[in-house]
Formats: structure tokens, sequence, C-alpha cells
């Protein structure tokens, strides 16, 4: 299947052929708390979350192959000689008339909503690699607001937030030791000072803002870029203000 | 209290002091134009207009109509510039501009996001409201005859370099290289020079004015359009319809777009940062609109490059620029004809005042008038495209949540009202927070999928 796959595809070059040894789905999460917490939860309450012959149906499959929208695809291709290969079109069992089945995403009774952020998280992909398979025939109904809030925040806040809750309780330790240290202040005097005060401020500040390195020179080029396009505006005033009257 | 408020309501140009241009404002007070003296008797004020597009012909006219001696020149007559050509409707009635000039009515935007969530802009459109599509070389040899009915005499002649004069009040000479009508430019044209009193640049992206007058440069993009010739039946979808597509694919930072014209569509793309892959984005952008421009037949290659800030120094004794050549072109929609034309026509209107309808001479006070007008009202409408396309523009999550947006009928009624009639119309306050707050939420969705993307492999 995987061969007959990229024989037929568009561009075979750029097509990563699957690994059918490789479970497709733990790559997805590589964070090892998110993993164990998700396997411990499939197995207690279903055997497979998604099954693998799915994931493969996403792979770029010959319009030959489908029916429907497809087969108008390959009537087109076969007229313009200039096209070899039909369009590829985005395939997976759950997507239905342009929006996710949640039906199909249903387990022990309500929506594994991290399942629905893996597959549209994987149709994106998809088709950023295949932009030709975009059709403004098929429209797209699947509207990301409908995933509940607290499925993101459980997804991409809570392993982020440990983090920041332990860089922010190691920062203020060492704070507190230092300055306990130079001023001989205790921890329980501190509390009430108001400079400590100012100093769990900045730092709660600081972790909210710097995660990484990188965020350094973001917030910097922010800066920059906000005030740029004023200043480019500004020229044509600054240049009077310092030559003064001409004629 | 009262005095302020009476001080508010005074134009600008007497003393009202606007948010944020309070020293331009200023600026142009401490020098006013009544002590420039009077030109000797019978002479009227003489202006040499540079390039004869919209802001070009929109200065003529203008120029011409308030008795100032306007000689327009133009090299190329039938230049049709590579553009999408979309006007806003409040161009037509601006510029009093005949219904046959605008070859297709948009009522529908088709704006198409990488993972092909498509979105319908102009649900909220009155019966009567569209997006006008204009050729632009029916356009600007249309404001070209009005200019030349009103009195100005159109040259065919390719601008050279113009000699400032030495001494206060004295004359501009401007070089050109002149063309008859009858060769078509064929043989290399004959040189020739006139004395002016000033001259308005509207020269373009490449303009010859700004560079004599010491303008500075800016940064452009380059826009690339291909004009298709479609079978009917494919070109019967885009008879209402434009498509705009955002992606990293079609363009980093700005969009791929497929306009109609009269009997074909332009497909075309622009970028500022990757100009060398500007083909490649073309490819997308082909490759996106695929079997809906299928089998069509290329008339016509074009690419141009367009401003994206103004230059640093836009006026300079009496030269002074106008449309692009000035860079008066928005971010984010990448529109400039009306602001072309209206800058032009702004121009125009304050030599015409400063002159007192060409009987005096003019300053470059009176020329910063034009622009402290023309900052006054447009400014606003430039930052926010701006940050728009700061915003928006940045990475394929960004273009996702935009598009994700500009589903929402609130941003679609704004928007076209900011865009038909250019201008800001404060909405409902309770709508702008539930807008702001939808869309952080659709910015942060996008960047959370985005991040999940990463780590796909497929």
């Amino acid at each position: 299947m995987a061969m007959a796959t990229s024989t037929f595809s568009p561009r075979p070059a750029t097509l990563r052929t699957p690994r059918p040894h490789s479970h497709p789905h733990l790559r997805l999460v590589p964070s090892p708390r998110l993993r164990l917490r998700r396997l411990a939860r499939a197995a207690g309450e279903a055997p497979v979350e998604v099954a693998p012959p799915e994931q493969r149906e996403t792979e770029p499959s010959p319009a030959v192959a489908s029916n429907g929208t497809a087969s108008k695809a390959a009537t087109t291709a076969v007229k313009a000689e200039a096209v070899p290969a039909p369009v590829p079109s985005f395939r997976d069992a759950r997507w239905v008339n342009g929006t996710w089945d949640l039906t199909k995403f249903e387990k022990g009774g309500v929506v594994d909503w991290d399942a629905v952020i893996d597959a549209e998280a994987r149709r994106r992909k998809w088709l950023e690699d295949y932009p030709e398979a975009t059709n403004t025939d098929e429209a797209v109904i699947f509207d990301t607001s409908i995933i509940p809030w607290w499925a993101w925040m459980k997804r991409f806040h809570l392993p982020e937030a440990e983090k920041l809750n332990g860089r922010a309780a190691m920062v203020g330790f060492f704070m507190a030791y230092f300055v306990d240290s130079l001023t001989g202040v205790g921890l329980v005097d501190q509390m009430g000072n108001f400079f400590c005060k100012t100093l769990l401020l900045v730092a709660v500040a600081a972790v909210l803002l710097i995660r990484k390195n990188e965020d350094l020179d973001n917030l910097k080029n922010i800066i920059d870029e906000t005030t740029f396009y004023d200043k480019q505006w500004q020229a044509t005033w600054q240049d009077e203000a310092t030559g003064g009257p001409k004629n | 209290m009262t005095s302020l408020s009476s001080a508010v309501a005074l134009p600008s140009s007497c003393r009202a002091r606007p948010a944020g241009s309070s020293r331009r404002a200023r600026m142009v007070v401490t020098r006013a134009a009544a002590s420039s003296p009077k030109l000797p008797n019978g002479r009227r004020l003489r202006v040499a207009v540079v390039g004869g597009g919209p802001a070009g012909g929109a200065a003529a006219e203008a120029l011409a109509k308030g008795g100032v001696d306007t000689v327009l020149i133009e090299r190329k007559m039938d230049n049709c510039k590579p553009c999408g050509g979309a006007i806003p409707l409040c161009m037509v009635s601006e510029f009093d501009l005949p219904l046959d000039l605008v070859d297709r009515k948009v009522r529908k935007m088709k704006m198409i996001s990488p993972s092909n969530v498509a979105v319908d802009i102009g649900r909220t459109l009155a019966p009567h409201e569209y997006i006008g599509m204009v050729r632009r070389e029916v356009l600007d040899a249309y404001l070209r005859s009005r200019a030349q009915t009103a009195g100005a005499e159109v040259v065919n002649g390719l601008f050279l370099r113009y000699e400032a004069p030495k001494e206060p009040n004295g004359s501009y000479v401007v070089h050109y290289n002149h063309y008859d009508s009858s060769s078509n430019g064929k043989v290399g044209g004959e040189k020739r020079s006139f004395e002016v009193d000033a001259i308005v640049g509207a020269d373009g992206a490449n303009s010859r004015v700004a560079k004599d007058m010491g303008a500075g440069d800016y940064e452009y993009a380059i826009a690339f359009q291909e004009r298709v010739k479609i079978p009917d039946d494919k070109m019967a979808y885009y008879e209402e319809r434009a498509e705009m597509y955002v992606g990293d694919d079609v363009s980093p930072d700005f969009y791929g777009w497929v306009f109609p014209k009269c009997d074909h569509v332009a497909v075309g793309t622009g970028t500022v940062t990757h100009k060398a892959d500007i083909k490649k984005f073309q490819a997308a952008t082909r490759l996106r609109a695929k079997d809906k421009i299928e089998g069509g037949k290329i008339i016509r290659v074009e690419a141009h490059p367009i401003p994206e800030h103004p230059r640093p120094k836009r006026v300079s004794g009496r030269v002074t620029l106008v449309g692009d050549a000035a860079g008066y072109v928005t971010k984010c929609s990448g529109e400039g004809i009306y602001f072309a034309a209206k800058s032009g026509q702004m121009c125009a209107e304050a030599i015409v005042a400063g002159s007192a309808n060409g009987t005096r001479m003019v300053e470059e006070s009176d020329l910063r008038k034009y622009l402290a007008e023309f900052d006054r009202l447009y400014w606003p409408t430039y930052k926010v495209l701006d940050i728009l396309q700061k915003v928006f523009y940045r990475s394929n999550a960004a273009r996702e949540a935009f598009v994700e947006m500009c589903a929402d009928d609130y941003v679609q009624k704004m928007t076209f009202d900011s865009y038909l009639y250019k201008r800001v119309v404060p909405g409902n306050p309770l709508d702008d927070i539930k807008l702001a707050v939808n869309t952080i939420g659709s910015l942060v969705r996008a960047t959370a999928l985005r991040r999940e993307m990463e780590k796909v492999t497929l």
C-alpha cells in the first residue's frame, strides 16, 4: 500500500514514506508525562485510541482509487495533458463533509478532544505539504473554537505550567536565600517588606514573559517593530525640524 | 473650555492641533503663504506634473481647474501597470468616475487559509456596495483626458531631470525627452526643456523626481502578476468574486490573489522579504487556484515594485511627491490607487490655494500643508493596516487566526466600511471587546496547533 501510494503520488521526492513499524501516534506527544497519562487512559477506557489504518489513509492517495470529488479531479486531469498526476485529496475516515465527525472521536461517551487536536494538526500539516489539494469546492466548516477551552488548557498550558511554577519557585527560593544572607532579614519578615514584594512581582512577570532565551530577542524585536512604521512616516517632519526653512 | 472647543472646530490648516500631529501643525502655522510674492502680471503659476497615473492625472486636473498652467509629462500613454486594480466605492463618487470604467463589481471576497478554510467576505455588503475592478490603462487614460479637458497640457515625454533655481523664487528647469505620437517612441526622442515654478512628482515607485530631490529610498515589495484568459465557464465563477490566498507557500509576508478583470483574471502575489523567490510564490498561487484557472492562456506577465512606507522626504523647496512616488501604499491590503489619486488632488488643491488660483508664487510651506492634511486624514488607516499585517501575516498560524476572524460579521462590516468609505468608524465598544477576546483566542489556538504540527511527521 505504501509503495503503491508513493508511485502514484505527484511529488515522490518530497513524499515521506510512512514507516509501518513506527507508531505514529506516540510520536505526536513527546512529553513523557502526557504519554503516560494518555496510555493509562487508553488502557482504562478503550483498547486502541485510533486505528492505525486510519492514519495511513491520510497519506496522499491517488484520486483514481477514491470516489466522489476526487473522480471529478481525475477527469479534469485527463483533459489537461500537462498535468500527469491527479490532484491529491485529503482523506480520513473521520473527516466528513469538511469537518471532523465528532461521533468518531467518542470514547466512553465523551469526545476525546486531544485526538481531535491531533487530527486537525495532522490535516493542516498535510495540506501545507500539498497546497494544491486545497479546494474551494470542498468547504471546510470545522472551526477550532468548537474544541472547549479546557481541552487546550489541559494539553498546552498544563505541561508548561509545571515548568513555570518550578522555575518561579527556584527563583523565589534563591532570591529569599540571598536576601536573607545579605541583609539578615528572614523569610517571614521578607513577606511584609515592600522591596521584596516588588522583587516577587518582577520575578513572576519575568518567568511568564521570558520562557525561552529567544523570547528576550523577540520582546526586543516587538518593541522595535511597533515604532518602526511611525518613524518612517515621521521622517518628513523630522527633517523639517532640524533643517529649518530652505527657500 | 469654550476656547478649546472652538479651536478644535477650526480646520487643521489654521490652528487645530489634531492628536498626534501637534508638531506638524505648528510647523505649518509658522510660515504663512500670504507672504509669497505676486507673479508678474499676466503670468500664471506654472506646474509640471511628472507621471500620468491616477496621482498625476488627478493632480493635473485639479491644478488646471484651479487656474494653474499645468503640463503633464507621461512616457507611456497606454501603460498598464501591474496592479490589482481595485478601487473603493468612495473613489467613484469623489472623483466622479463614470460607471463604465468599472469592469467588475466584486461583492464576494474569498479568503483562503493554508488549511483550506475559506471565508466569503462581503456578506454584510448592501446591494449597492461593491469593490470596483478597473483596468489601469483605462482609468489612467480617463483621468488624463479629464485633465486635458480641464486645460492641462499632456506631453508624451520621458522626464530626465530637473534643475533647481539658484535664486529664491526662481524657476525650475525640467528636462525631458519629447516623443512624437507618430513615431511612438521607436526613435530616441528629442531633448527638450521648459521652466516651471513647481514640480509634482507622480512618477511611481522608480521616481526620478524623488531621486533628484534627494527624497531618500523606501523599502519596497515586489508584485508579480499574470493575466490569464480563462474559458467563459470558468470565468463565470469569478463574475463577482475575487480570491485572496494566504499562506507561507504563496507569500511569506503578503497574499496571493486572483482578481477578475474585464475578460480575464489577474493571478499574482507579492513579497518584501523573499524577492528572489517570487517565481516560486507565483507558481504556488497558481497551484492553489488550480482547476479554477486551469487551461487558461497567459496573455501578459507583469512585475512591479510596491512601496512599503513613505519616503523620508516628501517635499523639498517647490518640489513634492504624490502617489507611489511618495510611498502611499497601505500595508496588508496593498492598496494604492485611491490614495495616489487623493494625494494628487490634495497636493493640487494646496498649490491652488497657496498660489491664490495661480496668481502668486507658492512656497514649501504650501506644499507642506498638503502633507500635513494627508497625514492627518490617512495616517490612522495606514497604521491600523500596518498593525494588521504585522500581527496576522506573521506565520501560517496567525493567518489561520486571521481567516477565522474574518468569518465574523462584525469584522466584515468594520473592514468594508473602512475600505469602501475610507473613514474609521468607531464601533460598538462591547463588540470591540468581544472581538479582541475572540482574536486572542483564535491566535492562541492557531499557535497551539502550529506547535503540534511541528511534531507531526506524515
